[in-house]
Parts: structure tokens; C-alpha cells; sequence
């Protein structure tokens, strides 16, 4: 009944935004630079590593010198005699609640460490020099174990048990199994049967990090006189953060007020609580003063979250006229020690493997599985960059041993408009055909494929595809996100949403349909968006859902403050009803014009009314039932890329010359920011593809600095030619969908498979670093001489 | 990172700075975009830095050119040495190398001094330089000075021969003898920019009109422990015609020249990469 109810109310907003659609539009499509742009470029924006209050101290974390022993004794008496030191705490003076999302992870480790980042004792002092200080006295004897890295080994009978609160074995059949998904659908011997190729391969994906320039930060502030906590933080679900931290302080998480200073990148990381974060909380608590942690780029490399490395086994089938058949895949995901956000990477992902083309049959397997390696988190694209570069690559194999065109077997399979997939995922609109043909045109593939290039240099290109959410994604109680409009006595509003502004340039869209909507001008508008004593609530930053989510909310919120003004305007203009339009401050009916901030300076004095109004907007999604089975989001975003590369085989080193991509944004909302996203993600894209590692010897981080973690440089981009596809769905606000994580998605699938089109052989593995390359092209040599 | 800075303006108060310090355990500081880096890798206490940054000294500052050759000052920072066009003219391998320094903003401030006391077997400059035969000038607390050349200077990762009571003033580089250049640096890395170089190999090949080559500089970088001077593979091809260095003679020189490579395998790349890498490379240069 619930959901009917909900869905009666979405339809009327269904109505309002179909309206819109055909409306001549003032701002939205047209390019505006974000509201954050000036401040951003001349350095005054105020990030959290800027916040400095009145004695405030600074805090520090010791973390293990091993990545997995027992801890046989903590000393910090040395530490706390040091002068200028406030406090120090360890798990034994602390009364907290173990964090993640599966509650197994303790914020201070007392009697095992399980991975490098592993945090035995915090101090907080007057200077970060003396907290240093003071972390070097601490004396932690520690009794050293040999420790489990490959998730295959931790999977073994003989491994030991790796996180002591794991219900692997209750839930799972495997004490080291964290978090297990299955998903299936159709009938996959049948399938199989009608198969004319079968291809299977191992996949393995590196482990990544988002490399925020801002680095983790948070400055915490507690009031011995009203038991009130303020917290600085740079999350990105700045609610379920909330909660998160009440639930590990044992609070009361409305005495807990969460401020969002600017931050410096997110992409997926501020997920999750990090144990960093009540930990500064607890030193608070225990000085009465406020306390700021601030990590240095090496500490960031370490203790921040990265993406799940993955060993994917993946067999997929087409028929003869190259239809795909079926798809069947066991993926083996390192867990890490602790179960964060990063586990259910695996809901993404099998959305791909039953959706990303038609799919008769699938059967999908996914386990976390815990080791002593660093815990992964949420990155950009979740799981789903690690799921396209499997099946696309597998894809061309297909296509090759079929003798089919690698464009046209993707053609051939691509999702439609109409189309409920096996999953039961609705596109209600579809850009994937269109997307690829975009691609495939513009890029010239045609022409391109195949060329066989012999000397130094060899160019290749490749082709891959992608489906990702585009409408949110419904995986907490709620998706939706509330607004509250405010117009004061001078015309100005104040939007206030429960939505946040990490960079994507959500806020900017807000604003816009505030222009677009109610004619107010850009320089007249204020978005409040940081404080959870003042905004409504929102589930977060995540799933590509803002705009789409916030945006809507936005837009009932229009509609109730367009009713109230109409109200008020009629009484005033005495008319008895009116169609308003809104421009440049005013509201205009036939010949009649009344300016806004008049009707509402009548509305206060004359009827004793404020111009405010809320909305809450909850998408029309559904949740999925016990066997993932549903419509999880409002709409979903397709895109194709192809990207042309540049094979140096006297060094093995893969450029990459040029990306076409083409990607179902729905609608255009604001070009600039879109133009923005797309590379952006392809940068991350190249980087996952060819270069970023995090390199460990036995559970120890060996490159923690941009020195030795080859993110990439400006100068190291290729062209972008971006090609929106709109189809105008009606769920999104003005028929926009969600953008942000697809641009990364299927970069690394489409570079792979330009690689092998220019040297002729396949990588499976991630980086395709340019060693990999080279051993490649040696092997190859060694063959055609044999 | 706590330390006191001088800041001598002239050479007399640099060398009486110096002299001060004898007794202390003191550092130079140039463009400091080495040197912070070691402090916070290794912090010590007590200690004082000579900052050469304010030093007006002709001879520490300038760049100039007489009969015999070229004279580059201490200073010098790598944006300098590109905007001098002498040197794309007549050194193209130094100018290359300097202009494939890490990036713009450093490149403002990295000193060629800098680059060549640091010492890193990495250095892009200093493997130009030892491919131009460029030699050392350096002078001691009491003014006194003392030449040497730059492939002997270098003594180990991070070690030279500078005494304690020593600075680096410039580096001259010998007038080119021949009228034609075959002369470049090519690095190697995964980055195009902020990038250390997992391999380099600097060349700088004269030849008279004839195109025989009649002096020749190859100095190869990141594969041992210094920056190395191939000195049997630049002997190799004098004599010989630019058009010849192919098949056997090209296998024959690059062979001569992966002699002198004792490569590790590190984060960035394994000894294999680099051996092949560089074998490959070397067969490049005669294209
Ligand atoms: C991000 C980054 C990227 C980099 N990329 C590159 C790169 O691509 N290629 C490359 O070669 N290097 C690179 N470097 C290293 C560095 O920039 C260069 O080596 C630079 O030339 C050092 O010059 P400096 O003036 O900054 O030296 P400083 O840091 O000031 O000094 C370096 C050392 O030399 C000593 N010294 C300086 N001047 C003298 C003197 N006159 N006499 C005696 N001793 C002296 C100092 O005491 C110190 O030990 C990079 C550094 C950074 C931080």
C-alpha cells in the first residue's frame, strides 16, 4: 500500500515535468558556471584544512608498524608525560561501538591488527609537531603472525579465521566470507546449448585509490556543557553519517551537527565512516576542546578507502547470428580486514552482468572475502568499471571467433527502449543503440579496425558500452532527498536542500531551475546546503543521483511556492485566476505584472504569511526482492565510448590519442558541468585502464606518494568528443538522467580492447601497464620464431 | 622540519657562511625542490641551511658563451636553460632534458646545481650534461677553485666528491667541434610530465661534413647506481659514418652500451623492463 501511495503522488509530479519538457527553456541546456567556480579558482573557498578555532588541537593517529599480529602490550605513559600533549587514548579508554556497514570493525584495535592502516592509539596536542612527537613515544610490543593477502587463501579450510566478528560461516558457509551475492535468471543449460561460441576468461582488476587533492580531513568539537557534538566533515551522506557516528559514540545523533566545508574531491570515498573520524570525536570528548585531523598524503595513499581489486571468472555465449545467449560469472572480491560500503559493490555489478545488453540467461556469484590487505570502500562507478571491462572484452572475443564485426555484435544486442531485462530493470527510454552508433560514426571505426599497423608505433581502437542507474538507486529506506524554497522581502531565494555539493556541480542545477522556474536572477539566488541542523533530510551522494533526485525535489518545491505566490498575486492584482509567468523578478498575467519580492512582502504584512514552503521527493523506484529481482531506479544512463590508442612497442608504453563517447544523459541540463564530468571520469578511466596501482608486499603499501602511484596528469589527456544522447525521460527533471559515474565506466574496457586491435594480443589483467606490454609483445616475438 | 637559514647575498658572504658552518651540520638550499623532500624523509635537528636563492654572483647566476664554450651558472634554473637559445641550437639533449623536468611550476625553480648535487642517478639534466662532457667548477671556503668532470663528480646514489668546505658555482659545457648535431634525450616514464625517469638515455653525437662521426657523448641514466658515462660505446662510434650504425654495428654499439646498465627492479619497473627498454631505446637514436 505504501508504495501505491508514494507512486500516486510521483505521477503528479510526472505531469508537471512532461509539461516542462516542451516549454522553451530560459537557462537549463545553456552552459552556467557553478556557483562554487569563483571561489574554487581564487583560492579563498574554505576547505576543512583551513577551519582553525580558538584552541583547538591537533590530532593524530599511530597506526601498526604490521599488517597482521596481536598486540601484547600499549604503552603511551611516555606520550602523555610529554608537555603539550592533551590526550591520548587507546581501545581501553574508550567506550565505542564497532563501525561499517557490517559492524565488524573496531575504531581502535586492541588485541589483534589485521591490516596496515590499523589504528592502535590516537593523541591530540597543542601543535601537530608534538603530536608526532608523542606518537613516536608510544611503545606498542607486538607479537607478529603471518598474515593471509590472497582472498583464494583465505578461502582455505586451513586459512584462519581473519576477522573475529565475521558471520561468514553462519551466513555463508565461509568463515572468511564477508558478504555474498547471488543473482540469477533464465535458463542457462538451455542456453548454453544454443550457444554456437562459448568463451570464458579470469579477469583481474588492481586496486585503485580516488586520489582526493584535498586529503582526509575532519575537525571535531565537543560541549562538556551541553553534551553537543559539531563535526567538520568532508562525507558525502552526511545523514547516514550522522547516525554512523552516533551509533559508534553511543549518542544521541541529534545532539550530533554536521558541517560540510568545502571538499576536495569525493568520488565514492566519504562513503563510508572512516575510523579516523570518531576517533577525533573521542578526542574531543575526552579534552572538552576542539580537535582537528588533517592526513598527509602518505597517510592518505594508506588509511583512505580504494577500490575492490576483483578476480572475475566469466564465461558468456552468442549464438550464430551473434546474439548473446547467456552470461555466468563468479567474481572473488578482497574484502580486505573490514566490511565497508565496498561489499556491496556486487549489487552494482549484476545489474550489468543480467542488463548491459539483452541477456537471456544469467547466473552471477560474487563473494567478499575477508584477508589482512587494506579494506576497500565505495569508488566512482561501483564495481561497475571491473564488470564492463569483463564482458566487453569477452564481447570482442565473441565477435572475433564468430567472424562478426565487433560494432555489430554490440548492434546487434543492445538494450532497447520498452525492453524489461531479465532482472526486471524497466528503460522506459534508451539511448544505448544511438549511443553506439554516435561513437562508432564519429570515431570513423569502421575505417579504423583491423588496421594491422606493423612498425614502431600501432595504433588500435576500441569499442565498449555501459548501463548504470540514472534515476538513484533504491538500497537504503529511503532515496529522496526534501527542499525547502524561501523567498524574503527582496526578491532573493533560498534554496535549501538536503542534497550535497562534493564538486559535481549539483548545487549550480539547483540554482538553475530556480531560474528557469520562478525568473529570478542567477546573482539572487542562495543554495544552503552543509548543515544537518538546517537541512532537510537526503540519503547522500552517490549512484549518479543528484541531480536527478535533488533536482525533483526542487521541482515540487517550485510548484508549492508557485501556488503560494499565484495566491497572493491574484488577491493583490485582483483577478480570479491566472496562469502566471515568471521573468526577470516578476510575475506576469495577460497584461498584468506584479515583482515577487512585493507579493511577498504582502503575503507577510498583509496576511500574516511567510514565503516558505517544503518538499520531499521519494524517486519511483522500487526495492529489488531476495533475489534482486526489481526496478531499482528512476530511469538508467547508457553510454558508449570508443577510444583510439597509440601502442609504443619500443617501450610498451599505451597513449591514448582520442575518446569519442556518447552517453544517454536524458537531457542537457548544463552543458559546461556535463562536458566536466565526462572527463573527469574518463580521466579516472585511463588511469584504472593503463597506469594506477597501489603495490603491496605482504600487506604493506610500497608506493604511498604520487611519486610511486602513476595518477595521471592534464597532460597526459586525450581529446574528449562528447555526444549526449537526449531521450527526454520522464522521470528526471526536465528528462535529465543521472551522468556523473558513467563516463569512467567504460573507459578501461574500450582502451583494452584497443590495445589488442593494435598489437593482437588481449590483456586480462588491469593496469595494461606498459611492462605488461612489453612482456607481451616479447612473447609474441619468441612464438613467431619458434 | 625546523631549521636556521642564512641567506648570503654576495660570495664573499656565502664563502664566510660556509666557513661558519664547519663545525655544524649544514645543507644548501637552491630551489629546494629536493632538499625538502630528503628533510622530510629524513628530519634533522640542528641544522642550517645556506640558501643560495638570494645570491647575486654573476658567475653562480648567469648563463654565458665565449670562445671555448658555454658557462652555466649554479643557479641556473631549468626554465632558464629552456629560454636560452643557445643551448636548443647547440646542446638540443640538454634543452630536451631540461624541459622534461617534472613540470612547468618546478621547472621554475629547479636549479641545474640542484639537480646535479643531488645526485640521483634519475637526474635529467645531469644525464645531458655528462653526455656534453661538461665539467665542474667548483670553489672551496678559502675562494679557491677546482675543475672536475661532471661523470667523475658523481660517487653513488646521492654522494659526489664536494668536500664539506666546497660549492658547486657553475658547470661549463665544450664548444661543439663539428658542424653537424645528432643530439637528444629521451626519457622514459609512465607519466608525461611529473615524471622521474625509469630510464634515460642522453646522446650527443658530432659529425663533420661528411656525416663521420668525430666526437660522441652517451650517458644513460637510472639504470645504476650513477648516471653513466658509455665510454667504450661512444669510442665504438667515432670513425664511423651516421648512416652506418645499423644491423651488426647497431646491435654491436647497444650492446656496448647495456654494459654499462647494472639495473634494479623497483616499484616502477623490474631490471628486465629496463634492460629491454633500454636496448630497445639505444637502437632508436640512428633512425
Ligand atoms: C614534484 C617533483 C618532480 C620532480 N621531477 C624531476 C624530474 O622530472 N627530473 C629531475 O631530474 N628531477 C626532478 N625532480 C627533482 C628536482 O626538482 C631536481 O633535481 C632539481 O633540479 C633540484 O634543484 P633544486 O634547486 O630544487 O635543488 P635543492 O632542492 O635546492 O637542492 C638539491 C641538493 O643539492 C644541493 N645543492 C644545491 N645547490 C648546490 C650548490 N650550488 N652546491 C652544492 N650543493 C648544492 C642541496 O644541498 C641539496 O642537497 C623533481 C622534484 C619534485 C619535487
Amino acid at each position: 500500500m505504501f508504495h501505491v501511495n508514494i507512486f500516486s503522488y510521483i505521477c503528479r509530479v510526472f505531469k508537471l515535468t512532461r509539461f516542462r519538457m516542451n516549454k522553451n527553456l530560459k537557462i537549463i541546456g545553456k552552459s552556467t558556471p557553478k556557483l562554487d567556480g569563483k571561489e574554487r579558482v581564487t583560492g579563498s573557498a574554505v576547505y576543512g584544512h583551513d577551519i582553525d578555532l580558538p584552541n583547538m588541537l591537533h590530532g593524530m593517529i599511530l597506526r601498526t608498524k604490521y599488517p597482521c599480529a596481536n598486540i601484547i602490550s600499549i604503552d603511551t605513559s611516555a606520550a602523555k608525560a610529554l608537555e603539550g600533549v592533551a590526550c591520548v587514548i587507546t581501545a581501553a579508554d574508550v567506550d565505542v561501538n564497532m563501525i561499517g556497514y557490517k559492524r565488524d570493525h573496531p575504531i581502535l584495535k586492541s588485541n589483534t591488527v589485521n591490516c596496515n592502516r590499523d589504528e592502535i592509539a590516537a593523541v591530540a596536542a597543542t601543535s601537530k609537531e608534538i603530536a608526532r612527537k608523542a606518537l613516536s613515544l608510544i611503545k606498542v610490543e607486538y607479537e607478529v603472525k603471518q598474515g593471509v593477502y590472497d582472498p583464494f587463501d583465505a578461502l582455505l579450510e586451513a586459512s584462519p579465521k581473519l576477522n573475529e566478528r565475521g558471520k561468514g560461516l553462519e551466513q555463508f558457509g565461509n568463515k572468511n566470507m564477508a558478504e555474498s551475492f547471488h543473482y540469477e535468471h533464465g535458463d542457462l543449460e538451455a542456453q548454453k546449448a544454443r550457444s554456437k561460441v562459448i568463451v570464458t576468461k579470469r579477469y583481474e582488476t588492481s586496486r585503485v585509490t580516488h586520489c582526493c587533492l584535498g586529503t582526509s580531513n575532519i575537525t571535531a568539537s565537543y560541549s562538556k556543557l551541553d553534551g553537543s557534538l559539531t563535526l567538520w566533515a568532508s562525507t558525502q551522506v552526511p545523514f547516514l553519517y550522522q547516525r554512523d557516528i552516533a551509533h559508534a559514540l553511543k549518542m544521541d545523533a541529534s545532539k550530533i551537527r554536521v558541517l560540510q566545508p568545502i571538499i576536495g574531491g569525493g568520488f565514492g570515498s566519504k562513503l563510508d565512516m572512516h575510523p579516523f573520524e570518531p576517533i577525533c570525536a573521542l578526542l574531543s570528548i575526552q579534552t572538552g576542546k576542539p580537535v582537528q585531523i588533517l592526513y598527509d598524503r602518505e597517510e592518505e595513499f594508506l588509511a583512505s578507502p580504494t577500490r575492490q581489486p576483483m578476480v572475475i571468472d566469466l564465461t558468456t555465449g552468442a549464438d550464430a547470428e551473434g546474439r548473446f545467449t547467456f552470461r555466468e560469472v563468479k567474481i572473488v572480491l578482497d574484502n580486505g580486514a573490514y566490511t565497508s560500503w565496498g561489499a556491496t559493490t556486487p549489487f552494482v555489478m549484476m545489474q550489468t552482468y543480467s542488463s548491459l545488453y539483452q541477456v537471456p540467461a544469467c547466473w552471477f556469484q560474487a563473494d567478499a572475502v575477508y584477508t589482512n590487505n587494506p579494506f576497500a570502500g565505495s569508488f566512482r562507478g561501483y564495481g561497475n568499471p571491473q564488470a564492463t571491462f569483463s564482458i566487453e572484452t569477452n564481447i570482442d572475443l565473441m565477435a572475433k571467433e564468430l567472424g562478426i564485426g565487433k560494432d555489430e555484435i554490440r548492434l546487434i544486442n543492445a538494450n532497447y527502449k520498452g525492453e524489461i531485462t531479465g532482472q526486471g530493470l524497466h528503460f522506459k527510454t534508451c539511448g544505448a543503440q544511438p549511443a553506439l552508433e554516435k561513437v562508432i560514426a564519429e570515431s570513423a571505426y569502421k575505417e579504423k579496425i583491423n588496421r594491422g599497423d606493423t612498425g614502431r608505433y600501432r595504433r588500435g581502437i576500441g569499442l565498449a558500452s555501459m548501463l548504470h542507474v540514472g534515476g538513484g538507486a533504491k538500497i537504503y529506506r529511503s532515496d529522496g532527498c526534501g527542499t525547502r524554497l524561501k523567498l524574503d522581502h527582496y526578491g532573493y531565494l533560498t534554496i535549501i536542500t538536503g542534497s550535497n555539493e562534493i564538486g559535481q556541480g549539483s548545487e549550480t542545477i539547483l540554482a538553475m531551475i530556480a531560474v528557469e522556474e520562478l525568473g529570478i536572477p542567477m546573482d539572487k539566488i542562495k543554495v544552503i546546503n552543509t548543515d544537518t541542523d538546517v537541512k532537510p533530510w537526503d540519503v547522500g551522494v552517490h549512484a549518479s543521483r543528484t541531480s536527478f533526485v535533488a533536482g525533483n525535489s526542487m521541482l515540487g518545491a517550485v510548484k508549492l511556492i508557485k501556488e503560494k505566490l499565484s495566491k497572493e498575486a491574484m488577491k493583490l492584482l485582483n483577478i480570479d485566476a491566472a496562469d502566471f509567468d515568471y521573468k526577470d523578478g516578476s510575475m506576469y498575467s495577460s497584461e498584468k505584472e506584479i515583482k515577487i519580492d512585493k507579493v511577498v512582502r504582502e503575503m507577510h504584512f498583509g496576511s500574516n504569511e511567510l514565503c516558505v514552503v517544503e518538499y520531499f521527493y521519494e524517486p519511483p523506484s522500487s526495492f529489488q526482492d531476495r533475489k534482486f529481482m526489481g526496478d531499482v531506479s528512476g530511469n538508467y544512463a547508457f553510454a558508449s565510448q570508443a577510444i583510439e590508442v597509440e601502442v609504443d612497442t619500443v617501450t610498451g608504453n599505451v597513449k591514448v590519442m582520442d575518446v569519442w563517447v556518447s552517453q544517454d544523459v536524458g537531457r542537457v541540463l548544463n552543458p559546461v558541468g556535463l562536458q566536466g564530468q565526462m572527463e573527469g571520469g574518463i580521466a579516472t578511466g585511463i588511469g584504472f585502464a593503463l597506469t594506477e596501482e597501489m603495490i603491496y608486499a605482504e600487506g604493506k603499501l610500497i608506493n604511498p606518494s604520487f611519486h610511486g602511484y602513476k595518477l595521471l596528469t592534464s597532460m597526459d589527456m586525450p581529446a574528449v568528443h562528447f555526444f549526449p544522447i537526449e531521450t527526454y525521460d520522464e522521470a528526471g527533471p526536465y528528462g535529465s538522467k543521472g551522468a556523473g559515474e558513467a563516463p569512467l565506466i567504460p573507459t578501461a574496457a574500450a582502451i583494452a580492447n584497443a590495445v589488442a586491435d593494435a598489437i593482437g594480443v588481449e590483456f586480462f589483467s588491469l593496469p595494461i601497464s606498459a611492462e605488461k606490454v612489453l612482456k607481451a609483445l616479447a612473447t609474441v616475438k619468441e612464438n613467431q620464431l619458434v | 622540519m625546523d631549521f636556521d637559514v642564512i641567506s648570503p647575498k654576495t660570495r664573499t658572504a656565502l664563502l664566510e657562511a660556509m666557513d661558519a658552518c664547519q663545525d655544524k651540520k649544514y645543507r644548501f638550499g637552491a630551489g629546494y625542490t629536493d632538499l625538502i623532500n630528503d628533510l622530510n624523509a629524513n628530519p634533522q635537528e640542528d641544522l642550517t641551511v645556506i640558501n643560495l636563492a638570494q645570491l647575486q654572483d654573476e658567475v653562480f647566476c648567469n648563463i654565458t658563451e665565449d670562445d671555448s664554450g658555454l658557462h652555466i651558472g649554479a643557479l641556473v634554473t631549468a626554465a632558464q636553460v629552456l629560454e636560452t637559445p643557445y643551448v636548443q641550437t647547440h646542446y638540443p639533449v640538454l634543452w630536451e632534458a631540461a624541459n622534461s623536468v617534472a613540470s612547468m611550476q618546478i621547472r621554475q625553480t629547479a636549479t641545474l646545481a640542484g639537480n646535479i648535487c643531488q645526485a640521483s642517478p634519475s637526474g635529467d639534466m645531469s644525464c645531458a650534461l655528462v653526455a656534453l662532457n661538461a665539467v665542474c667548477d667548483i670553489i672551496n671556503t678559502r675562494d679557491e677553485m677546482r675543475i672536475e668532470p661532471l661523470a667523475d663528480f658523481f660517487r653513488g646514489v646521492k654522494k659526489t666528491s664536494l668536500a664539506k668546505d666546497e660549492v658547486l658555482r657553475s658547470i661549463f659545457i665544450p664548444k661543439n667541434i663539428q658542424p653537424k648535431i645528432k643530439s637528444g634525450y629521451v626519457k622514459i616514464g609512465t607519466r608525461v610530465s611529473m615524471e622521474i625517469a625509469i630510464l634515460s638515455v642522453a646522446y650527443h653525437l658530432q659529425a663533420d661534413e661528411k656525416n663521420i662521426i668525430a666526437a660522441a657523448g652517451i650517458a644513460i641514466g637510472a639504470v645504476a647506481p650513477t648516471i653513466k658515462y658509455t665510454q667504450t660505446a661512444c669510442e665504438f662510434l667515432i670513425g664511423r659514418s651516421l648512416y652506418e650504425i645499423k644491423d651488426v654495428v647497431l646491435e654491436n654499439f647497444s650492446s656496448q652500451v647495456l654494459n654499462y646498465a647494472t639495473p634494479i627492479s623497483d616499484v616502477r619497473a623490474s631490471a628486465w623492463y629496463r634492460t629491454t627498454v633500454l636496448e630497445n631505446v639505444t637502437k632508436t637514436i640512428f633512425d
